[in-house]
């Protein structure tokens, strides 16, 4: 009973996906709301290297900053078109991915983890100092999109709309990308890649697809989150905020598109309401952190499969 | 000569550090062989056959597959050339189910399901492919586990697991690093049968430790002894060689020793 209640749900995710984020206007501004979204995004394209191919990643902010100051930057040099800006923001994610990629993804464990820190780190300065003319440095950069059709971005109701379209399709995309084989293929990355070679496959050409493909969607969440502020400001690459999405895929449970969402969601709400009751909020992130680890160690969605396997089970027995 | 050559290795040698762990080997295998290594622990045999599989480049020598030198190519070039192998200790995909385990070798071939948009953005399990996969479990006889998580099999399980992932990805060349060890009588027997099947499609390569378990069943036995090949041919004529007997079964109890001479008299 349970189980056919949870398969059949499971066909309408997408839905429910959209009317949980729904849910959360009246409890919170549709701003916020937003961010909860774009956020999810961030943290599946997070999931999408850690929790599927096994790499810890300490420097995504760069690839979020790079998506919203690409997408700033078109606006002001380019068009105002906020289309075009997505694009440019996917496309620089894309590239910088692509860039980088060849170095980083050949490293493991505490390597990978500090050589994208070393490069947010860089990226953080060339924002904020090196690169200031453009970016505005500290005072970061107002951006304003014009409005194609029915697409007016000024408006909060839009801009939800529009982020919620992205989300859905960023978790179909990411759905089929970890159902295909590829998926399988990233998991025997992630467990020994030695024996993933010894199946006849360049492991190193799948691990860089990965990498660009999580850059390019980190980078969308920054274009994203531009469209939702209309500006960008070093806090958007900020290496010591790498830690939000990290948490977040581990309280959701990392290699899981369920599992990411419900770490986004998860952290959001934490990092909305603990604030307003507590100053020093961030102690209680530890504190969760702890229980994760040693409790929960497949996260939220690992704890909510284990219970329906269990009842699964109880069923059949 | 060179008709019907596999695979070539031309004076190969792979030092780590100081220590020489296969000292200038040259071998030829040719098609159809079921050829036999053997020899004492850290004699090499493992080494060698990662240089031949691509693991890691040799420090010096030429290793060549169907007359071509593959000396720089990658593992998984190698695999495309037909070369598959399994490994000493059994390496399967723990937090796979046993399906999945096979869907990689399945489609790395395949027609429609390996090229590579379907690869990334289609699914693992269409009907074709869970028909292949459970076709090779079939053949190795587990596939009453497919379901399963990879993790909860017994060793000899997981080993014809990862027989049957070697075989799915259809070998020119198989390589089967001591396929045996670990396994119980009953497996054994199961291992050896299938082994000999398998051998109907294709050249193998066995290692193992204990030879009167594979004497019946190669064509061709080689010995090796603190990284060199000191010994190659005919099963017969190489387990009478003097040195081999003095290298080889000099280092082991005398037991097994005068057991082995017992087995191979009855075999002449
Ligand atoms: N990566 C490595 N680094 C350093 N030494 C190594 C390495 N691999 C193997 N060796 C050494 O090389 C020698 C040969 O090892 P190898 O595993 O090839 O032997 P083997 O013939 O397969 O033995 P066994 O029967 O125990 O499997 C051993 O002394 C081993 O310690
Ligand atoms: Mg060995």
């Amino acid at each position: 009973m349970q189980s056919s209640l949870f398969d059949t749900l499971k066909k309408f995710d997408l839905l429910i996906i959209a009317a949980i984020f729904l849910l959360f206007i009246p409890l919170l501004t549709m701003q916020r709301t937003t961010d909860f979204m774009i956020f999810c995004v961030f943290v599946l394209a997070f999931d999408l290297i850690y929790g599927y191919m096994g790499r810890l990643s300490f420097g995504h902010m760069l690839y979020l900053g790079v998506g919203a100051y690409a997408a700033a930057l078109s606006a002001e040099h380019l068009s105002g078109n906020p289309f075009l800006a997505l694009l440019v923001a996917v496309v620089a994610g894309g590239a910088v991915g692509l860039l980088l990629g060849p170095i980083i993804v050949r490293t493991t464990g505490a390597c990978f983890a500090l050589i994208n820190l070393a490069f947010n780190q860089v990226g953080f300065f060339l924002a904020l100092i090196a690169l200031a003319e453009w970016t505005g440095g500290e005072d970061g950069m107002a951006a304003f999109y014009d409005s194609v059709w029915i697409f007016d971005f000024g408006d909060p109701k839009v801009i939800f709309g529009f982020t919620l379209l992205c989300l859905i399709a960023v978790v179909y995309f990411v759905r089929r990308l970890t159902d295909s084989p590829f998926g399988i293929l990233l998991r025997t990355i992630k467990e020994n890649e030695t024996r993933a070679k010894f199946l006849g496959y360049n492991t190193f050409f799948y691990k860089l697809l990965a990498f660009v493909l999580s850059t390019s969607l980190a980078a969308l969440a920054g274009a994203l989150t531009m469209l939702n502020y209309t500006y960008a400001t070093p806090s958007f690459i900020d290496p010591t905020r790498n830690v939000e999405v990290i948490f977040a895929c581990l309280i959701g449970g990392a290699g899981n598109v369920y599992g990411a969402l419900a770490g986004g969601i998860g952290y959001m709400v934490i990092s909305n309401y603990l604030p307003n009751y507590i100053q020093r909020w961030e102690m209680f992130l530890g504190i969760a952190l702890l229980v994760v680890v040693f409790r929960f160690q497949a996260g939220i969605w690992g704890y909510c499969r284990a219970l329906i396997t269990a009842r699964k089970g109880e069923v059949k027995a | 000569m060179q008709n019907g050559m596999v695979l070539e290795s031309q004076s190969v040698s792979k030092r780590f550090g100081n220590f020489t762990a296969v000292d200038q080997v040259s071998y030829q295998l040719f098609e159809g062989e079921a050829a036999g290594i053997i020899g004492p622990n850290g004699a090499g045999k493992s080494t060698f056959f990662n240089l031949l599989t691509g693991l890691y480049p040799p420090s010096e020598g030429r290793i060549s597959l169907f007359s071509r030198d593959v000396t720089s190519l990658r593992a998984d070039q190698r695999v495309m050339l037909g070369v598959v192998r399994t490994f000493q200790l059994v390496s399967v995909f723990d937090t796979l189910s046993v399906l999945d385990n096979l869907v990689l070798s399945v489609v790395r071939f395949h027609p429609v399901a390996g090229k590579k948009a379907r690869f990334i953005l289609g699914s693992a399990h269409p009907a074709a492919i869970v028909a292949e996969c459970m076709a090779a479990l079939e053949r190795v006889g587990i596939s009453h586990l497919a379901k399963e998580t990879t993790a909860k099999l017994s060793y000899g399980d997981k080993r014809k697991l990862e027989i049957a992932m070697g075989l799915a990805l259809k070998p020119k060349v198989l390589l089967l690093d001591e396929p045996l060890a670990g396994l119980s009588d009953g497996e054994i027997t199961e291992v050896l049968d299938l082994v000999r099947e398998v051998h109907k499609e294709m050249t193998l390569v066995i290692i193992e430790h204990k030879i009167s378990r594979i004497v019946d069943l190669v064509t061709r036995l080689s010995v090796m002894h603190e990284g060199r090949l000191i010994a190659d041919g005919v099963p017969g004529e190489v387990l009478q060689d003097p040195t081999v007997r003095q290298v080889y079964w000099g280092a082991e109890s005398s037991r097994v020793f005068s057991g082995l001479a017992a087995e191979e008299k009855a075999e002449v």
